[in-house]
């Protein structure tokens, strides 16, 4: 295969992936991992390079809307960046001592929770009497309903939902994915925080969170400029358009077929990582 | 309020100049080498690291850059895409300076303390 053909499939795939992170809420990284590995025998070591720098322009391309329609809690999201860049330095740190086929089967069992996560009700949890903890630490917030008023919450369980986000930075640092699903297992499962606001804000943690790990992949070497560059336009492109077609699309359907099809690639992953088939 | 414009419109910058720098990159990567076989990305080393300073340390990667290899062009445009988040936390610090939250200076002071002790510590 030539470089121009790599870089034009790549390119397109990044754009897939920008755009299904983008529907489904999960990043690019997700869909960048399994490309790189599986469909080009690229070794797991580059492809988390890929993923940081995906997850970094996901977070950073559609992070902006948001802020600027006050559904992020962005005091939230800066206390909870102590967990998550810590978790990402640790991480960072163990992944050295990490081969190929390790990272393989924790990618696959990260890729299953998430597909069950996908499963459970979204709620927007009225009612929850917040704790001294979060009241302390300015938590609460409101957040603009449809009608355009904003509607006051509260928030619980600071302590766990912070060692939960530690866990969540070092699978980032691990992987270079999002981990937006033990952000979410945190904030919407153990803190209370409305649905909306939990995916925004953990969406709007994601690129600090990358950054932490991917200042010390970039001097390993991980993040290969053959790779990077497809990759980065192609995810934020992608990013670009899932964000424009969310406002206007019901992704319920395709959540289902994606969860299905994160479940196959997850098994794929545990299977030939147990193998040792990424030797 | 308009730090927080401030900083969405900081976080927009800062991707933009990241892809259109790296685009750059890419095409004249492509253009001298577009025909060659794909390069053997099925091995990774960590030894690897120091035989490759035009993308994975500054200097090399702006003499890179000033020489017009095409690699330099993809390494500005990462770091640009690096430190679109760092700056974000970075204008995140004085805006809670600016509101006199000091106890949310203080946790976003950790938050970049963390991040530039791994960026110059790895």
């Amino acid at each position: 295969m030539t470089i121009l053909l790599f870089t034009l499939i790549l390119l397109v795939s990044a754009y897939a992936a920008g755009l299904l992170g983008s529907l489904t809420g999960l990043g690019g990284g997700v869909v960048v991992i399994p490309v790189l590995t599986l469909a080009f025998g690229v070794d797991f070591h580059y492809a988390v390079g890929a993923a940081l720098v995906a997850s970094i322009a996901t977070s950073s391309g559609s992070g902006s809307a948001y802020v600027r329609e006050g559904i992020t809690n962005v005091r939230l999201g800066m206390f909870l960046e102590i967990a998550t860049t810590i978790g990402a330095v640790v991480g960072a740190a163990v992944a050295v001592y990490l081969d190929s086929n390790t990272i393989a089967v924790i990618f696959g069992c990260t890729l299953v929770l998430t597909a069950v996560m996908q499963q459970r009700r979204r709620s927007d949890h009225t009612g929850v009497v917040g704790s001294y903890a979060a009241r302390r630490l300015k938590l609460f917030g409101a957040w603009p309903q449809k009608d355009g008023s904003l509607k006051h919450y509260e928030l619980r369980n600071v302590g766990p939902g912070f060692l939960v986000m530690i866990v969540a930075g070092a699978l980032s640092g691990i992987l270079g994915i999002g981990s937006g699903v033990l952000k979410v297992i945190a904030m919407d499962g153990l803190m209370k925080v409305p649905f909306k606001v939990s995916t925004t804000t953990s969406n709007f943690m994601m690129g600090v969170t990358a950054v932490a790990s991917a200042v010390v992949y970039v001097q390993r070497g991980n993040i290969e400029p053959g790779i990077a560059c497809p990759v980065m336009i192609g995810v934020l492109l992608g990013a670009l358009t899932g964000a424009r077609l969310l406002k206007r699309l019901d992704v319920s359907l395709l959540r289902k077929i994606f969860c299905i099809a994160i479940l196959l690639v997850a098994a794929n992953m545990i299977y030939q990582g147990f193998g040792g088939k990424f030797d | 309020m308009s730090l927080q414009i401030l900083i969405a419109r900081t976080l927009r910058t800062g991707v933009a100049v990241a892809c259109i720098v790296s685009a750059i990159g890419g095409v004249i990567y492509l253009c001298q080498h577009g025909l060659e076989p794909m390069p053997d990305y099925s091995r990774f080393s960590y030894a690897d690291a120091p035989l490759h300073p035009e993308y994975t340390t500054l200097g090399g990667i702006f003499s890179a850059a000033a020489a017009g290899r095409a690699v330099g062009f993809i390494g500005i445009g990462v770091l640009c895409l690096l430190l679109t988040p760092i700056m974000r936390v970075v204008l995140s610090l004085a805006d809670f300076v600016y509101q006199r939250d000091w106890l949310y200076a203080a946790i976003t002071a950790v938050v970049l303390a963390v991040i530039l002790y791994n960026s110059f510590f790895p």
